[in-house]
């Protein structure tokens, strides 16, 4: 079966099917061999194929969390967590997988933990640039500031400071 | 001394319930609504209820704690860190319940506890401090009054909250412009973080290694300093990473160091736990900062480096004990120890918060690696409290090799389900300035400031490529049964997965 998975800026189209005890992968324009056993609900012992070779000797130790989006987790391998989302082929849709790959359309962004705004940092139709704050949450004791991801313009603000706001909630969107 | 009730949550009830272990003490834990489940309570001998979770309604009530010390039976009480631990009336609670407070006695706490009533004693010590305000300046003070006294002191300097402590109700001021702003700032975070918005000024030195002495000191006259602390490595003035000794301080630096940390500790009748904090600039001289009157979070690297297990001396102090340990072992660091403070903070994500449960979790082990934490597989990470989740320390025969066994033990360190600033640590201990301790305070600020800094996890294609076919793999050989019982609804590439599989 194929599955489209989306990883740092890139979606991968990978192919996984059984090949006797053992599984083959194909990713991109790479083909490797997988002898895989299941070590926990969410771990994973994995002996990988290395470039040119059928015997699967690289060792990868791999766990995983669900997000909670079905097929969203946190990949931890190598002493890397590396979040992905896994999709059936064409799952993404043609314009999401645009969206996810170059990481372009709104910025919706949510409140991380239930909280209250302590300052909102910019108005709707200003320019925001990168990294540039947005909006200042208070919880877990410690006064955190939600940033732009990429350069954009405010659309819409939805909380003023003093608000409390749950987990999820809706703050701004920039576009 | 039959049974201490722990004042506290977290890894550090952990780390007292296991000292009170290591001696045959029992243990009563106490415990906020969502905490029921927390790993303190679990291995505790008996865990009492003290209220809501919010900590103002239960890890702070001292009303509600000293009732519980009755009722069970405690004869002592150990603060541990944070919430009441440099809370006077709560010492004096203690001691008027029959209660016996396993640190230093109310009035040290409220002398040392006040910054300006600090640095005074830390100058009749004969102890430098850093030129600054003796007299707070309260709420009533006006801005024209404050710019006046800046003035004196000159810029940059520090804005600091007189009750203050962990980076609470302090700023830095660059110039008499940014004072107004930073003053309203500093002191409404210092009343709503310690009730009272008086602040003090101090002249900022500009490029200082935040160096701290440990001491313990008993009830019949011997105060007893140690091997020296350096905690330069902090982020918006909390410290993330501590190590002992410092590169930066000789033989002979140590041993001023250390006297004069003994000096201000013997002038006050200090007792018990406690740790002086020294800012040490570029040509070797250094400043009282402030005094602890506490157990320290980092405390794990002093013993690690002196083989002396610092809580339960406290306990020893606390019934009478002398403390007869040699003081020269104490001066003389036994190798090298780091500490990494784990949070539940997503660091490449401006540091928020990240709590929640922990779905997996793999501590690391094997040679010179200790992990206190106050985690478990399947604990939640609360939203009400310090996200600090876990203190990885490392002991090595030198520097560097506690550097790799610590890296070696972060890579092994899985938390799952939540962000960790695991990450932040591998980024910081490949940093060629930290490997040749070529660092101080402003250290992190400066290089996560600066232009052109990426992300800290770089995610190589090789690495992205081995999650992609791990994650492929776990869809593609996930047990049916999971799907029939999962919470989450069925979705299509499930079933297809499973259609796939019939054929």
């Amino acid at each position: 079966m194929t599955f489209e998975i989306a990883a740092g800026n890139n979606v991968h189209t990978v192919s996984i099917s059984r090949k006797g005890a053992l599984l083959q992968v194909a990713i991109g324009d790479r083909t490797v061999v997988v002898d895989a056993r299941r070590v926990g609900e969410l771990e994973l012992s994995l002996l990988v194929s290395t470039d040119g070779s059928a015997r699967p000797v690289q060792c990868v130790d791999a766990a995983l969390a669900a997000h909670k989006t079905a097929g969203d987790f946190d990949v931890h391998v190598a002493g890397r967590t590396i979040p992905v989302q896994v999709r059936l082929a064409g799952g993404f849709g043609r314009q999401n997988k645009v969206a996810a790959a170059a990481g372009t359309g709104p910025q919706r962004i949510i409140a991380p933990m239930p909280g209250k705004i302590v300052r909102v940092l910019v108005k709707a139709g200003d320019e925001v640039k990168a990294r540039q704050g947005l909006v200042v949450v208070e919880a877990m004791k410690m006064e955190n500031e939600l940033r732009a991801a990429r350069d954009g313009r405010v659309r819409d603000v939805v909380v003023v400071a003093g608000q409390s706001v749950d987990a999820g909630t809706l703050l701004l969107v920039v576009e | 001394m039959k049974k201490i009730l722990i004042a506290n949550r977290g890894e550090i009830a952990v780390r007292v319930i296991r000292a009170c272990r290591d001696m045959g003490i029992g243990t009563v834990a106490i415990y906020s609504e969502c905490d029921r489940a927390a790993l303190h309570v679990r291995l505790a001998d008996e865990a009492w209820p003290v209220g809501p979770s919010a900590p103002r309604e239960s890890y702070l009530r001292i009303d509600a704690i000293i009732d519980v010390a009755k009722k069970s039976g405690a004869d002592a009480v150990h603060p541990g860190y944070g919430f009441l631990a440099e809370n006077e009336d709560f010492a004096a609670a203690c001691r008027d319940a029959g209660l016996v407070f396993i640190g230093p006695s109310p009035e040290a706490i409220t002398l040392m506890g006040s910054k300006t009533a600090a640095r005074q004693a830390a100058i009749k010590a004969g102890v430098p401090v850093v030129p600054g305000t003796e007299e707070p300046l309260s709420e009533q003070t006006s801005d024209a009054d404050v710019l006046a006294v800046a003035e004196g002191i000159g810029y940059p300097l520090m804005l600091k909250a007189v009750a203050g402590g962990g980076g609470k109700g302090m700023r830095m001021v660059a110039s008499a412009e940014e004072l107004p702003a930073a003053l309203r700032a500093a002191r409404s975070e210092a009343q709503s973080a310690f009730g009272d918005g008086a602040v003090y000024l101090e002249r900022r030195i500009l490029a200082p290694r935040h160096i701290e002495v440990q001491l313990l000191g008993d009830h019949h006259g011997t105060v007893l300093p140690f091997v020296e602390r350096e905690c330069s490595i902090q982020r918006r003035h909390q410290k993330v990473v501590e190590e002992s000794p410092s590169l930066a301080v000789s033989p002979e630096l140590r041993r001023r160091m250390t006297s004069a940390a003994a000096a201000v500790a013997r002038t006050v009748g200090y007792t018990n736990a406690g740790t002086i904090e020294f800012l040490l600039d570029t040509d070797g001289s250094f400043f009282f900062l402030e005094m602890n009157t506490r157990l320290q979070v980092e405390h794990p690297i002093t013993e690690m480096v002196t083989g002396v297990d610092l809580v339960q001396w406290q306990i020893r102090i606390a019934r009478g004990e002398r403390l007869d340990l040699a003081p020269e072992s104490l001066l003389t660091p036994r190798a090298h120890a780091i500490e990494c403070r784990i949070y539940a903070e997503d660091p490449d994500h401006g540091f928020l918060p990240s709590p929640g449960r922990i779905q997996g979790l793999r501590v690391p082990q094997g040679p010179g690696v200790r992990d206190d934490s106050g985690a478990y597989e399947g604990g939640d990470v609360p939203i009400f409290y310090d996200p600090m989740i876990s203190k990885l320390i490392t002991w090595g025969e030198t520097r560097d090799h506690a550097i790799a066994r610590m890296k070696r033990a972060l890579a092994e360190y899985q938390v799952r389900g939540i962000r960790t600033t695991i990450p932040f640590f591998q980024w910081l201990l490949d940093d060629p300035d930290f490997k040749a301790a070529r660092f101080d305070t402003t250290f992190i600020d400066r290089k996560m400031g600066a232009p052109g800094s990426g992300p800290l996890q770089v995610i190589d294609t090789a690495h992205e490529e081995l999650a992609v076919i791990a994650a492929a793999v776990h869809m593609f050989t996930r047990p049916p049964a999971r799907v029939a019982t999962a919470s989450a609804p069925v979705s299509q590439w499930q079933q297809a997965g499973r259609e796939e599989a019939l054929r």
